[in-house]
């Protein structure tokens, strides 16, 4: 197995498999001897076994486009990416500590907002907010959960230190694919499992389906959960189907839910009506009810929010849960957790600079050329620029996007993401990648034993979502003792 | 079950059965077209009309020859009942279904939907390859009933594979019965004879039924000894009477279905008190359009009960992905 040894030889960032003269860190040193014994054809039938894998389970991913969309088989890197449980422990206990912050602010900003009237969050961010949704003031979920289901994106930066740089709290996606990749990994390369202790992730459709079930109005009676999808042309539809599958759970569309005049959400059985307890739902706030909401939706379920006010269904995420989930709110991470849990928080935060605060947006028009500039609502990479890539002419254009709307944007220092070996043309290249783990709360936390591993396939390329070229790795958690 | 999804997956099991019984039939009619001699004038032709589908094909092919035929019935996406279509439908409404089927059931289907749809076009220019193609597909379709078989919870979703399964196959019967009605024999008697039992034959083959049909009846393949076997013998599971019973005892398990229990068991008996011995081309002709309109009316009538059901005052489902087509109707 051969490192494409010039473009490591340039590469600045660090690595996650090797330390900086190339060689392999103690976590990944059972991997790159296993690698080392796979001659190049060998390496090349296993790649080329996996992607036949991927072809036969068929697990795609859809792309809009104007042509129509695309279905598409799911870019997987074969060499895994490996971290140690000491370094992983740590994260996951910063992860829930963020999750149950965040739950506990969600809740405050519907109800007393203390946080406001205490002087650590401004109004002026809430009164901003494009996910506050005021139909849902004075509701307290049970728990006094609101985001059940949430996807965090880390990164690591040239020192070594890992950054949160998202919190996504509305319908994060990409779980399915992490749980995927492990069993890629487990059918075509078997014999590496036996070599390493590489910590097992399959519980994680368990622990969902537990988290959902404790949102259940009926405690006590078996219930029913249901998966709401907007349907087959989703591009996370191959998600939501597999999950339900995961979970023994029905994959319905709003089309097959009517709400009661009992306000008992029920969907329909061959057999007449059936009772729904809990709904995970894969479609926007906005869209979930006609009659509270978007009233053009044909996604969403008439009622549903009648229905959960009430107490007569379980929702996750709940509607309104995505007012955390803004990049501007992000920046007060740090403060909310001090705020609410009286702790330092085990995680950094990138640090921000938010463009609403007169000195901050100076800064960042500024220093367009250094900073990665971010709309706070939105997701999937859309609406950024990274200033020291963009042109003289983007960068002015940006400019005036900031000053006519400061409150939807934020910017940070670009990050050197940290790299791992990829294979590219049969060599070991150095690809820049991120972290998705998934956290899940109702009456107990849990957080994924690793996540997914977003790559940039492409050389130099710092953008890894799989709508703009990204692939994936299966993730490593390992036990250092039996190193 | 979600009626939606019931739907979704009756399809996907009328679906299969059709792309299965169609590669059957192909390679059973290449089959006995080598064995007929050259004034016979069973051809290609007679496919098409068997499935229903001759008007569909000549809007599209100026010329019903081999060629042209194996296009619109194997690889077409325009003729809504070509393998490849049926196979298509077939997966896209397993995506729907994932989670009422076994795991495998989806990466079995994808399968075969790669291998088809890498295949088609070899299939449809060599009889070799299609024969082998053709095969394979049939092979294939067997494991995902072995799935279901070896797999499956016997639950609703079990019950309505079978539905699905055993109406497309007493449409598949009926229609090649049917079919060799339509063959237009040589005046000459000693032709005529050694032809017809060659037809049968095929007939028998198309369903792989030959070898059955000659340990439990007759070494002699005679016309009305074939149509009883097919029509009538519980012992035969491509029989038209076996796959009623099996749809009446799904039915039986499934809610609310007294009507539909009924309607199987009419024409149940329609089958068991028939007189088709020695009857006219034309009689019989009559009597399988009769079993076909019925079956149709069994159809739309599981159709209301279950998956069109009207909810609590509120509009029936209207599935936009739905992707059912209809009994292609004979004319």
């Amino acid at each position: 197995m051969e490192l494409a040894s010039s473009e490591y030889a340039v590469n600045t960032a660090y690595d996650e498999l090797l330390n900086s003269d190339l060689q392999p860190r103690p976590t990944s040193r059972p991997l790159f001897d296993y690698l080392n014994s796979l001659d190049e054809s060998e390496l090349a039938a296993r790649r080329h076994a996996v992607d036949a894998t991927i072809m036969a389970m068929g697990i795609t991913f859809t792309i809009y486009s104007e042509s129509g969309n695309i279905d598409r088989a799911w870019p997987f890197d074969p060499i895994p990416r490996v971290m140690g449980r000491k370094e992983w422990e740590k994260i996951q206990a910063g992860l829930k500590q963020r999750l149950t912050a965040l739950n506990l602010f969600i809740n405050d900003l519907y109800n007393d907002q203390r946080i406001i009237k205490d002087g650590i969050f401004p109004a002026e961010v809430l009164e901003g907010s494009g996910n506050f949704r005021p139909q849902c003031v004075g509701i307290t979920p049970r728990f006094g959960v609101w985001a059940h289901i949430c996807g965090t994106d880390l990164v690591r930066d040239r020192d070594g230190t890992v950054y949160v740089l998202e919190d996504n709290l509305r319908v994060p996606s990409g779980v399915s694919y992490m749980l995927e990749n492990r069993q890629i990994m487990k059918r075509i390369f078997p014999e590496v499992f036996r070599t390493t202790n590489i910590l097992p992730i399959d519980d994680y459709p368990t622990q969902l389906y537990r988290t959902l079930a404790a949102l259940s109005p009926r405690p006590g009676v078996q219930p029913v959960i249901a998966v709401l999808t907007p349907g087959i042309y989703n591009s996370a539809y191959f998600e939501h189907s597999y999950l339900a599958q995961q979970m023994g759970a029905y994959l319905v569309e709003g089309s097959d839910l009517v709400v009661g005049s009992d306000d008992v959400v029920y969907m329909k059985s061959i057999d007449g009506l059936e009772r729904v307890d809990v709904i995970y739902r894969r479609i926007d706030d906005a869209f979930i009810d006609p009659e509270v909401f978007n009233p053009e939706s044909v996604l969403g379920v008439k009622g549903l929010m009648r229905a959960w006010r009430n107490g007569k269904v379980g929702i996750a995420n709940a509607p309104g849960a995505g007012v955390a989930d803004d990049k501007v709110v992000y920046a007060f991470v740090p403060q909310i957790i001090r705020y609410y849990l009286d702790q330092d928080p085990i995680l950094a935060n990138v640090p921000s600079y938010l463009c609403m605060y007169d000195d901050q947006r100076e800064y960042v028009l500024n220093n367009l050329d250094k900073l990665v500039v971010k709309p706070a609502n939105e997701s999937g990479g859309y609406g950024m620029i990274i200033g020291p890539r963009a042109t003289p002419e983007e960068r002015k254009q940006f400019a005036e996007l900031i000053r006519a709307n400061p409150r939807n944007y934020m910017a940070q220092p670009t990050l050197d993401l940290s790299t791992a070996p990829t294979l590219v043309d049969g060599k070991l290249a150095p690809r820049h990648l991120d972290l998705r783990p998934f956290v899940l709360q109702s009456d107990k936390l849990y957080a994924t034993t690793g996540g997914l591993t977003r790559v940039a396939m492409r050389k130099g390329s710092l953008v890894v979502n799989s709508s703009q070229g990204g692939g994936s790795k299966d993730t490593w958690i390992v036990e250092e003792e039996s190193l | 079950m979600l009626a939606r999804a019931a739907e979704n997956l009756y399809w996907m099991a009328r679906y299969l059965e059709r792309a299965e019984n169609t590669a059957r039939l192909i390679n059973s009619t290449t089959h006995v077209l080598l064995d007929l001699p050259l004034g016979a004038s069973f051809g290609w032709a007679n496919l098409i009309v068997v499935a229903g589908l001759d008007n569909l094909f000549h809007k599209h092919y100026p010329e019903a020859n081999e060629e042209s035929i194996m296009r619109f019935l194997i690889e077409d996406n325009r003729n809504p009942s070509s393998i490849l279509s049926c196979v298509q439908y077939a997966r896209e409404n397993t995506r729907t279904l994932r989670e009422v089927l076994p795991a495998e059931m989806w990466e079995r289907i994808n399968s075969l939907y790669l291998y088809l749809k890498e295949n088609a076009s070899t299939a449809c220019r060599s009889r070799r390859d299609r024969y082998m193609v053709l095969n394979n597909i049939i092979d294939q379709r067997h494991t995902i009933i072995g799935l279901v078989a070896g797999t499956m919870a016997q639950d609703i979703a079990f019950q309505i594979i079978k539905l699905g399964r055993n109406i497309e196959r007493v449409d598949m019967t009926t229609r090649i019965l049917d079919l060799n009605l339509a063959v237009q024999f040589p005046e000459d008697s000693v032709l005529h004879e050694t032809l017809m039992e060659r037809i049968w034959m095929s007939t028998l083959n198309t369903l792989s039924a030959y070898q059955t049909y000659r340990r439990m009846i007759s070494m002699q393949v005679r016309r009305s000894e074939v149509i009883n076997f097919l029509l009538d013998d519980m012992r035969f599971p491509r029989s038209v009477r076996h796959c009623l019973t099996e749809i009446e005892s799904c039915f039986k398990l499934m809610p609310k279905s007294q009507q539909l229990q009924n309607l199987v068991a009419q024409l149940r008996l329609k089958i068991e008190n028939r007189q088709t011995d020695d009857v006219s081309t034309v009689a019989l002709h009559n009597y399988l359009d009769g079993i076909q309109s019925e079956l149709a009316e069994i159809h739309d009538a599981l159709t209301h009960r279950y998956f069109h059901t009207t909810h609590d005052g509120s509009q029936p489902t209207q599935s936009s992905q739905q992707t059912e087509i209809e009994f292609p109707k004979k004319h």
